[in-house]
């Protein structure tokens, strides 16, 4: 039973691995082109002639797996999956930190909602995946023929069960959602700023800085693609006068927020808060 | 506390998310970085006038604005708004425009010029005299002898101009003008003159609704967007030697403009600040420029350039002479295809 489960990943796996591929490979053929409205995945952290290479070869190496899960009983790529995904966290994890705006671009152009808790427990639920794909001794290739001891049901459980626990981690399927309401992307959507600003304040970011600010009232509210930015008069704990600003990203239900303190020569205040780690 | 500013935003928001945010700001244009026009943005995802990078640069091209001080067939003299003097050789094939195609030298002085330069700007090229874009919509056409004055609507942030159509550009104009009457948009190139301006040139084929029948944008199937491309073309509501660009998608909240977020285009919302990058298909040229104005009237005009191929339609954004210029644009061509991103 196990072992029929731990199959059913393999084949989980082989299918997110071919379609990354192939997005990849449609949003680095339109990345040729200079003019890109939002920039995705990892490759945003390298050189601009460097991006479209990237992503061709992250396409190449999901190929490769890909192909040898599919056709191969080779452990070789099973740890190797596992490697892909681990990295995969951690690159995520790095961009996150570094690009906050950036999507993973995991699926291409329809991954570019800012990477949140989602995206990466998604990853970390692939190198779980494929973790206990390595019980199987099974190729993809190998599952498809009839044999004695596999049970179909069970296999279409294994499969539907990981499929779904993945596109409850899937922030992609929220964005398609909504533009089958909405009938337009998200950075062409009005959204009036005051739903915004009211939207902003039930937020846990809100409610951290929100004794920082001299003001409640915005001095300035502007909007870039699926960003809405709001700049409040503030004064760090240490007495400095610093503009407070929220970015809050205007698509899904628990929108992402972030945080910015800039002095008035444009310097970035790092909150102490953030910047030490808590260890007791 | 800082007054808030389209740069002081562009400054903000790359805290915010983290981005680079160049504020002393370099343009690139034709593959060369170029100093102290404005600011660059976000990655500085400047493409250098090529796909890839393996085809050879474009000839950089740096435009001078100015008042002709002196001119002779070999020399133009020009002094800029700033008050510097700058020399300029006119090369052999260089051409001047003043309503018609003129010889350089017969430039008057004192007229204002902008001029395409080559070699780190020490040769002109190509001449503008006292050109100017008429972009508005019709009020009324009155008849004075053979030409026709033509009161126009020009937005809200441009206010009513009164041009003047001699009788022998009239039939060049009313040809693209095929809608001659009020509430109907008109677009043409011309020459600033002492009483007004004097259109010569049609800039577009005119669109056939009246100017408050704007049609819907498609609707969008398929992925996000990744980028737009149609038609940029170039007004003389900047500064002379502003670098920018007005595009149509900003919020009514941040323009104070009952007339923005319209576009027969699906565009996205962007910000008074917000940088372009813009590149040039017909000429192979590319500038990352900041969003400075608001482009009620470029949003509706759902027109399609044909300067090197037939772009789709509807306009994305208004370029500085300037800009379009560097952009490698034709000032009495009015337009030229282009493939826009954030900057």
């Amino acid at each position: 039973m196990l072992e029929t489960i731990a199959s059913a990943q393999v084949f989980v796996l082989a299918l997110l691995l071919l379609m990354g591929t192939i997005a990849k490979i449609a949003t680095a053929r339109g990345a040729a082109e200079p003019g890109a409205l939002a920039r995705l995945g990892p490759a945003v952290l390298v050189g601009e002639r460097w991006r479209a290479p990237a992503m061709y070869c992250c396409a190449a190496g999901e190929l490769l797996l890909a192909l040898g899960l599919i056709f191969t009983e080779l452990p070789i790529f099973r740890w190797a999956t596992i490697a892909f995904f681990s990295m995969a966290t951690y690159v995520l994890l790095e961009l996150r930190r570094r690009r906050p705006d950036v999507g993973c671009g995991c699926f291409g152009e329809v991954s570019a909602r800012p990477i949140g808790l989602r995206s990466i427990g998604r990853t970390i639920a692939l190198t779980g995946m494929a973790v206990a794909a390595t019980w199987s001794p099974a190729s993809v290739l190998s599952l498809l023929i009839p044999t004695p001891g596999l049970s179909w049901t069970l296999l279409a459980t294994g499969v539907g069960g990981a499929l779904l626990l993945l596109a409850a981690l899937s922030p992609e399927l929220e964005e398609t959602i909504a533009r089958l309401r909405y009938r337009a992307p998200c950075e062409q959507r009005p959204f009036p700023p005051a739903a915004g600003l009211a939207r902003l304040r039930g937020t846990a970011a809100w409610r951290a800085h929100a004794p920082l600010l001299l003001s409640e009232q915005p001095t300035d509210i502007w909007r870039e693609l699926c960003w809405r930015f709001f700049s409040f008069p503030g004064r760090t704990p240490d007495g400095e006068m610093v503009d407070v600003v929220f970015a809050l990203y205007l698509s899904g239900r628990r929108p992402p927020v972030r945080v910015a303190m800039v002095t008035a020569d444009g310097e970035p205040v790092t909150n102490l808060a953030e910047s030490i780690p808590v260890s007791a | 506390m800082t007054y808030p500013t389209p740069d002081r935003r562009r400054v903000l928001a790359a805290a915010a998310l983290g981005r680079n945010a160049h504020t002393s700001g370099e343009v690139v244009s034709g593959g060369v970085h170029r100093r102290g026009a404005a600011p660059a943005y976000g990655d500085a995802g400047v493409s250098a006038g090529t796909d890839e990078g393996t085809r050879a640069h474009p000839a950089p091209v740096r435009a001078v604005v100015g008042e002709v001080r002196d001119v002779s067939p070999h020399l133009i003299i020009v002094e800029t708004p700033d008050g510097h003097e700058e020399r300029l050789v006119i090369a052999p094939w260089a051409t001047a425009w003043r309503g018609a195609k003129i010889a350089p030298a017969d430039l008057p002085q004192g007229a204002g010029v902008i001029i395409r330069t080559l070699r780190d700007g020490k040769v002109a090229e190509q001449i503008w005299s006292d050109i100017t874009r008429i972009t508005g919509t019709i009020l009324s056409i009155v008849a004075d002898g053979k030409d026709q004055v033509v009161e126009l609507d020009c937005g809200p942030h441009r206010g009513r101009r009164s041009i003047r159509i001699p009788y022998r550009a009239s039939g060049r104009i009313q040809v693209r003008h095929p809608k001659f009457e009020p509430g109907y948009l008109f677009d043409a190139i011309g020459v600033r003159g002492e009483h007004g301006a004097i259109a010569y040139l049609p800039a577009t084929s005119q669109p056939a609704y009246r100017a408050t029948a704007v049609p819907s944008p498609p609707p969008v199937y398929g992925g996000a967007q990744s980028r737009l491309s149609g038609a940029v073309t170039w007004a003389d509501t900047f500064d002379e030697e502003e670098h920018g660009a007005s595009y149509p998608m900003l919020e009514r909240s941040d323009t104070g403009c009952a007339d923005s977020e319209i576009s027969c285009t699906g565009l996205p919302y962007l910000s008074l600040g917000s940088m372009l990058t813009i590149r040039n298909v017909c000429a192979d040229r590319s500038a990352t420029v900041p969003i400075v104005a608001c482009g009620c009237l470029a949003g509706r005009f759902c027109d399609r350039c044909v300067e090197c191929d037939t772009s789709p339609r509807g306009r994305i954004a208004e370029l500085s002479p300037i800009s379009f210029v560097e952009l490698g644009g034709d000032l009495t061509k009015g337009c030229f295809n282009a493939l826009v991103g954030l900057g």
